[in-house]
């Protein structure tokens, strides 16, 4: 059988009521969130009071409409048992599996690591420094597009129209390196090679 | 019906008008070209402080690898796994099992939450240090520092690190939030749906691959 509806079983006034208790709830969250970040130090008694007050707050408050809905036998965000008709008619078509998108993961955490690394044995020349990053970054992008994103299961269509947004993208970058390259140049008088790690010689 | 079924009834070729070409749902056209003017956005961003970064030889390269660039790598790792239990929770949507992509879900916002919770103190820690949006507080322990070692600094190191890294934040927060409206409302959705909230989520994570590189490991300390 399916689950009867908020509006089924409620009367205006009482969703109205139930709504003014869901925002008091959230509000005295936020006030714990905001105490949260601007108490400085978040240990100590007046903020631990502050804290359990405002939760204790907001779980009265949210209680009242949670356990009237649960009285009256609605549950708004139960997952139904059959099949909601809109999904039903859905044909969808997924490929890919655990194990692919596993090693999609593996992936990018390997290019990953291999960006921290060569940050870690420091690369001097921002140069190539960036040239590699970018590589990387751009293998790492393409795979979250392609498998993560699905755009490789996509008709041919959609790709051809998503893909050379992220072309132009890369072009208008290496359209104004050259620039700050120059500008540096200007700056310094010396090659560039030797100036890009921010220290004074 | 769905819309593999509807365009089963159209016109066989693409370019003939009224089909749909993409083969996808006017939802998830939407989205993706959300997510185009995004990337343009977060290109436009990224540029311009590459340009900047670039063109001085006293930009300030502060983060020293260890604690700074292992901490924000443990954020990385967070975002990357997020992105795959996100395609789990989309695989599982596709196969109808409700429960377990609401579950996938609720994984992909744990790591969505631990992320920004982590970046805020990051940024908690840098404003401790003195890092400002346009240059430094006067006498902090960035201030000393950076005034021996990048006298003539430009001021935008603070500037385009929190307006970068704080819009993508913004992103991830609000993703969180939208993933959670879909997990509560699984029971409602369509497939599609899912699939939606899923192609926003992988973006983020896309965007913080430029932003980390770009942003992190090209300010990490030469000398330490």
């Amino acid at each position: 059988m399916a689950q009867p509806s908020i509006r089924d079983v409620f009367q205006k006034s009482d969703l109205i009521l139930m709504g003014v208790c869901v925002v008091l709830a959230a509000g005295f969250l936020l006030l714990t969130a905001k105490n949260a970040a601007s108490a400085g130090n978040f240990l100590t008694i007046d903020s631990l009071f502050f804290t359990a007050v405002c939760l204790l707050l907001a779980l009265t408050f949210i209680a009242v409409p949670a356990l009237t809905m649960r009285a009256r036998g609605v549950h708004p965000f139960a997952v139904p048992e059959e099949l909601p008709p809109a999904r039903a008619a859905e044909h969808v078509h997924f490929e890919g599996g655990t194990r692919l998108f596993g090693n999609v993961l593996l992936g990018l955490l390997g290019l990953t690591v291999v960006e921290v690394v060569l940050a870690y044995i420091k690369i001097h020349d921002l140069r190539i420094f960036l040239t590699i990053l970018m590589g990387l970054s751009l293998v790492k992008a393409a795979l979250i597009v392609a498998y993560f994103m699905h755009l490789k299961f996509e008709r041919l269509s959609l790709v051809v129209t998503l893909v050379p947004t992220l072309v132009v993208c890369i072009c208008l970058l290496f359209i104004v390196f050259p620039d700050s390259f120059r500008t540096l140049k200007q700056r310094t008088n010396r090659p560039t090679a030797a100036a890009t790690t921010g220290e004074p010689e | 019906m769905s819309t593999e079924a509807r365009v089963g009834n159209l016109a066989a070729n693409d370019w003939d008008g009224g089909a749909f070409p993409y083969r996808v749902g006017h939802r998830k056209l939407g989205m993706w070209l959300f997510i185009v003017s995004d990337a343009m956005t977060f290109s436009a961003m990224l540029i311009g402080y590459s340009y900047a970064r670039a063109a001085s030889d006293q930009w300030p390269t502060p983060f020293p690898f260890n604690p700074s660039i292992i901490f924000s790598t443990v954020m990385t790792l967070f975002l990357l796994a997020s992105s795959f239990t996100m395609v789990m929770a989309v695989r599982a949507s596709a196969a109808n099992r409700l429960k377990a992509a609401r579950r996938w879900i609720g994984a992909t916002m744990l790591g969505g939450t631990v992320f920004i919770v982590l970046h805020s103190i990051e940024w908690s820690h840098l404003l401790g240090e003195g890092l400002r949006p346009f240059g430094v507080s006067a006498g902090s322990t960035f201030a000393k520092e950076w005034a021996e070692r990048w006298p003539q600094a430009p001021p935008l190191f603070g500037a385009s690190f929190f307006a970068i890294t704080g819009l993508h934040m913004f992103h991830v927060f609000t993703g969180v939030i939208y993933l959670g409206v879909v997990a509560l409302r699984i029971g409602k959705t369509r497939h599609e749906d899912v699939e939606i909230s899923g192609l926003y989520w992988h973006f983020v994570d896309l965007v913080w691959m430029f932003v980390f590189p770009l942003i992190y490991l090209m300010s990490v300390d030469m000398t330490k």
